[in-house]
């Protein structure tokens, strides 16, 4: 059956920025926000675009994930006809090889493209957290009839120097990019998503695949071929809020943003994020507990105090304990008297009565090189009156 | 476990609940923050392993067509079984000038034609309106090893709930008298959970037919004492089926004490609902929040003091709330003073309100109101 726009999801990467965060779950399957994971938002902008085909490339860890699109039901995406499909790399005939990169991960799967004959297709990444209509960013691209449309956000000079940076003409037409410039030529940012029309791209994968020396890699390889090939680059302008969460910090970041509801809104009907949620009761909040500008959902039961933090779903606050400036995972349990301060406790860690996560960054005034967020793995223990400081990262129980 | 059938009743509403059920059968009414009543008796089922459920209903559905939809946020919609809904149409019987069944036993032969293509030999018949959460599996399995014909799901003596059916028991809980009226002290107050076999109820309901028969514990359970082996099982937890808007706020406010929500909300038998795809709930720095319950989806910049608050309700600034429940997608607007409430869903209170009701006569707000 033809489809006009077909996405092709990036959920292959190691992530390896996010350390222990991600030792045992792909990147997409991070908890986010409170209620949902990063793989959460691609997808919802998706099905809300009115895309109802997308192609998920997983290779590394990606059983939780697997697990958690399912059929792909959450995000309406459980169709007849198109729907959420996983695509793992596979042995063909003979041959098969890992995804040796993005764009390389794409080329494995064009029979699965060519399934549905389109005539676009829309490249996402699974580590982005927006909310956007990809059909506006299609209508731009099919009236200014570009080979690729690239989505760009205005950032500060500064961000720039740490972003894929777009130069473009009076009509925004791409014509020059720089990863990562150390004088950036113009403010413009690639937000990491691609709409291509599939005959371009089709040509310029074969050719790339057939280059040995290429990394195989959309922003490094594939654009900078197109380009040099006199194709029509161009920008299209995003003004929302977008988020790039490749790290600890980013990451932390993010979730701060959810707490106030200007920067992006998560509850707004118009545009919901959908999620696969666990089944848990309403959250209690105790006779002695204070929340503050914060997210609690499902199955939390808060005594202690919890502030500027994101709780996601069955988190234990006991009586005494003290959560700042933090995201506190599903089923963590933060018990009496422990203090968490600037800290990631990924799900089911156990911070023990007494213990110490974090610290918060006024302790570093003088070396504030040596602050960070503070990280406990899934499923780590942190023993009575344990300290974790600030900027460390345990995978292994403290007892 | 599958050789249970599940038959839920769930057409009965009862006039003392007001405006809950204005819009509403007694088995859709919001409960504890996120759920409607049928969603226990449901998940009761559906946790027991049982996945074919049929629903009686009669009239004033149309809430509860909405909130099952096809079954699946209870993991019903299949090909083979799954959920079926039974709205009067079906009914081939001679009283279609009345609203609603006069009892359970007349809901029955209504669905006589859904009764004979049960693929199960055993039948779980239980009313929807209940609020409990019942370990069926169990039950199951000691109506087995029992042997008895019947098996009827009772509370303890101990646990003082009046109106409605009481057995007093013999040995090995055996039932020796069915009572139908007055609170009687060792007597066991029965809560309309019986698990038979399909041959049996299908021999009851032609027997009972043949008599009139209308209530399956008068017609049935007392008519036949002496002549059927009927056991109970005893049910420790809590329970309950409210039958005003008092106890209905009663009941709901039960939910504050710790015991009660962990058996109500058993981790290891969680109760399902229809899915809201809602984002956290924001607590502002100005809230104060203190011994309540909360759904997700809502905005908190007020204070809450022993309330029960549905998914998508926003309480502005300087509001003060105490032992009140705010359903669905409720506004309480700045300044806003309310005690002993109920505000339906949609309920928009408007900015510096003062209500107060009285835990004996707490305020309904019906359904979309703006005060």
């Amino acid at each position: 059956m033809k489809k006009e726009c077909v996405a092709m999801l990036l959920a292959g990467g190691q992530g390896s920025r996010l350390y222990v965060l991600t030792a045992h779950v792909a990147k997409p399957a991070i908890p986010f926000g409170g209620k949902f994971r990063l793989i959460d938002f691609p997808l919802s902008n998706c099905a809300n675009s009115g895309i109802d085909t997308v192609g998920v490339l997983t290779q590394y860890q990606p059983h939780e994930l697997n697990a958690y699109i399912g059929s792909g039901q959450p995000w309406d995406l459980d169709r007849l006809d198109g729907g959420v499909h996983i695509l793992p790399p596979y042995i063909k005939g003979k041959e098969g090889t890992w995804y040796k990169g993005s764009a390389n991960a794409v080329y494995q799967n064009m029979a699965f493209i060519e399934e549905y004959s389109p005539e676009y297709v829309l490249v996402l990444g699974g580590d982005h957290i927006y909310k956007m209509d990809y059909a506006k960013m299609l209508e731009q691209h099919k009236k200014t009839q570009a080979g690729c449309t690239i989505p760009v956000i205005e950032v500060s000079q500064d961000e720039a120097t740490r972003m894929g940076i777009m130069t473009v003409d009076e009509n925004d037409v791409i014509v020059d990019f720089e990863e990562k410039p150390a004088h950036p030529k113009s403010t413009l940012a690639s937000m990491g998503i691609y709409v291509f029309t599939w005959e371009k791209l089709k040509k310029y994968l074969i050719e790339d695949e057939a280059n040995p020396k290429s990394k195989n890699d959309f922003g490094a390889n594939i654009m900078t071929s197109m380009l040099k090939g006199g194709e029509k680059m161009a920008a299209y302008r995003f003004s929302g809020y977008w988020r790039d969460v490749g790290t600890i910090e980013s990451l932390w970041e993010a979730n701060m943003d959810m707490l106030s509801g200007e920067k992006i809104d998560l509850s707004s009907p118009a545009w919901r994020i959908y999620a696969k949620t666990p089944t848990s009761p309403p959250h209690y909040i105790g006779d002695n507990a204070t929340v503050s500008h914060s997210l609690v959902t499902e199955g939390c039961e808060v005594y202690g105090g919890v502030f500027n933090s994101v709780l996601f779903n069955d988190v234990t606050v006991e009586q005494g304990a003290y959560v700042e400036y933090s995201i506190v995972m599903p089923g963590a349990v933060i018990e009496r008297g422990a203090m968490v301060k600037y800290a990631i406790i990924a799900e089911n860690a156990v911070i023990k009565s007494g213990a110490k996560v974090g610290a918060p960054p006024e302790v570093f005034t003088k070396n504030p090189d040596e602050w960070g967020v503070a990280v406990v793995a899934s499923g780590v223990t942190i023993g009575p009156g344990k300290v974790v400081g600030a900027r460390e990262m345990t995978d292994d129980d403290l007892l | 476990m599958k050789n249970m059938h599940g038959i839920l009743f769930a057409y009965s509403s009862n006039v003392r609940l007001k405006e809950l059920t204005e819009h509403r059968t007694a088995s859709s009414m919001p409960f504890g923050s996120r759920y409607r009543v049928i969603d226990f008796m449901l998940s009761n089922m559906v946790n027991a392993g049982i996945t074919d459920i049929g629903v009686i209903m009669r009239e004033n559905y149309q809430s509860l067509l909405d909130h099952l939809g096809s079954g699946k946020d209870w993991d019903l919609a299949r090909k083979r079984g799954g959920l079926r809904l039974l709205p009067p149409f079906a009914y081939a019987g001679t009283r279609r000038e009345l609203s609603t069944y006069r009892g359970n036993l007349e809901a029955l032969y209504a669905i006589t034609s859904y009764m004979e293509h049960i693929r199960q030999e055993y039948i779980v018949l239980a009313d929807g309106d209940l609020i409990v959460n019942l370990p069926l599996e169990e039950i199951f399995e000691s109506h087995i090893e029992s042997g008895a014909d019947i098996t009827c799901v009772c509370l303890g003596h101990e646990s003082g709930v009046e109106g409605g059916t009481y057995l007093r028991l013999g040995l090995q809980n055996r039932v020796r008298e069915v009572l139908l009226s007055g609170l009687d002290e060792k007597a066991y107050p029965c809560i309309g959970v019986y698990i038979l076999s399909k041959k049996l109820l299908e021999k009851l309901l032609a027997d009972s037919a043949k008599h009139n028969g209308v209530i399956f514990t008068r017609d049935v359970l007392q008519r036949m004492q002496g002549q059927l082996n009927m056991t109970a099982y005893i049910h420790k937890g809590f329970s309950t089926r409210p039958q005003s808007v008092a106890d209905y706020f009663k009941q709901t406010m039960a939910l504050l004490k710790p015991d009660v929500r962990k058996d109500l909300f058993n981790r290891k038998r969680p109760i399902k609902t229809k899915l809201r795809d809602e984002a956290s709930t924001y607590y502002a720095p100005e809230s104060h929040v203190k011994r309540s319950v909360v759904a997700d989806g809502c905005i908190i910049k007020g204070e809450l003091e022993d309330c029960i608050v549905f998914r998508g309700v926003t309480v502005e600034k300087g509001a003060k709330l105490s032992n009140c429940i705010l359903m669905q997608d409720t506004v309480i607007r700045e300044d806003v003073d309310l005690s002993f409430a109920i505000t339906d869903k949609e309920v928009e209170v408007t900015k510096g309100r003062i209500l107060k009701g009285h835990e004996s006569y707490p305020i309904a707000i019906s359904k979309g109101s703006v005060v």
